[in-house]
């Protein structure tokens, strides 16, 4: 299942640089959901400037991951990662009812971001398989997502644990890449 | 310098954008139509019917038609998602709500759906066009059948039209773009969403 995605998203980007960042906060589940597409190797990297980011090339696409939230002072690196993103793959922690407004600030804030205005995003409601998750009406509800009116959204309930959803999402993904994106 | 001079001539060139949002219960047919006017409208190919999914958010389709930006919203008609529509009213120009006139069966629940979204007070004057989709297939009902099926009650002050398409094979798509923008550019809710993006700037995010 996983080669079957990467064939199709190696297609859909043909030989151009291709930017997927997969963002949320700490905890929602991001590095499982790479190793569950089993993409490639995911290599870890503490660069100098202090934050840690994880990358999974595949072909030309790099899926890149990190925290947000947290520290203020090293928010300006990101940039560095923002050329040339298509999509953004939100993760939340569905089960975290506690955090789901930091969650919702940190991705309405990312969304401002000039450089990923182009980007289409996917959501995963995450660790459907925990008590007390909340299902996907309700993560819509409490992470504003109808504040989004200029770009193409959708989501998905995932368990990255039990690997579901997961290719669900990725499937929307491509075509709308394909069909011509936000 | 250079930007003020940007801003008129943005000012003085740049077309009005219309929103029009696409509405109508789940398996209606909403996404293939949005994707047929995507291919209809705009050098984009549009994905074919066969790998379009239910939608669980927003689809957007840019087209230009007679002169004119048309911003399409496609939102998902499951049960659980339809609480997201009214979201989206404020800012919509007119509504598109797809029917599938194959299914007498789910009429009841698109209506209902329907007269919850006319009751809705964010609407208030957004001209109406109800499709009665699926034309290509041979069981579907004609546009007057459907409006005699659906029956509905206090329209009278609402523009609206009836009209037979089929967002498979695109009949009836070029006559609904063109009543659409007729429609809108003279309504009363265009000038009134005018005024208010005048006042307030347009909005971002």
């Amino acid at each position: 299942m996983g080669i079957l995605f990467t064939k199709m998203f190696a297609s859909l980007f043909g030989n151009k640089e291709a930017r997927i960042l997969v963002l949320g906060l700490d905890n929602a589940g991001k590095t499982t959901i790479l190793y569950r597409l089993q993409m490639g190797e995911v290599v870890s990297t503490i660069p100098t400037i202090g934050f840690n980011v994880e990358t999974v090339q595949y072909n030309n696409i790099k899926f890149q991951v990190w925290d947000l939230g947290g520290q203020t002072s090293i928010r300006p690196y990101w940039r560095c990662y923002f050329p040339n993103t298509q999509a953004i793959i939100y993760v939340v922690d569905s089960s975290d009812t506690d955090r789901l407004v930091i969650a919702k600030d940190e991705f309405h804030a990312i969304l401002e971001e000039e450089e990923l205005k182009g980007a289409v995003v996917l959501i995963f409601a995450n660790k459907q398989d925990l008590p007390g998750a909340l299902d996907d009406a309700a993560i819509t509800e409490a992470l504003e997502l109808h504040k989004i009116k200029n770009r193409q959204w959708a989501i998905f309930k995932t368990s990255a644990i039990k690997g579901e959803g997961l290719f669900e999402g990725l499937d929307w993904l491509s075509n709308t890449l394909k069909s011509g994106g936000g | 310098m250079f930007s003020l001079f940007y801003g008129l001539w943005k000012y003085m060139f740049s077309k009005t954008e219309f929103h029009v949002l696409i509405l109508g219960i789940d398996k209606a047919g909403k996404t293939t139509l949005l994707e047929k006017l995507k291919s209809l409208y705009s050098n984009l190919e549009g994905l074919p019917p066969d790998r379009i999914v239910p939608t669980v958010g927003l689809n957007i389709g840019r087209i230009e038609a007679s002169n004119t930006k048309l911003v399409f919203w496609d939102l998902g008609g499951q049960p659980g998602l339809r609480s997201i529509w009214e979201k989206y009213y404020e800012e919509a120009h007119a509504v598109v709500y797809v029917i599938d006139a194959t299914c007498p069966l789910r009429f009841e629940d698109s209506k209902s759906a329907l007269e919850k979204v006319l009751r809705h007070e964010d609407l208030q004057g957004a001209p109406l066009l109800i499709l009665a989709n699926k034309q290509d297939l041979a069981d579907s009902v004609s546009a007057e059948e459907l409006a005699r099926y659906l029956d509905l009650k206090k329209l009278d002050e609402r523009v609206y039209m009836f009209e037979a398409v089929s967002a498979y094979d695109g009949m009836g798509i070029k006559e609904s773009v063109e009543w659409l923008v007729e429609v809108m550019e003279r309504s009363k809710r265009t000038e009134m969403l005018r005024a208010r993006a005048g006042a307030t700037g347009p909005a971002s995010n």
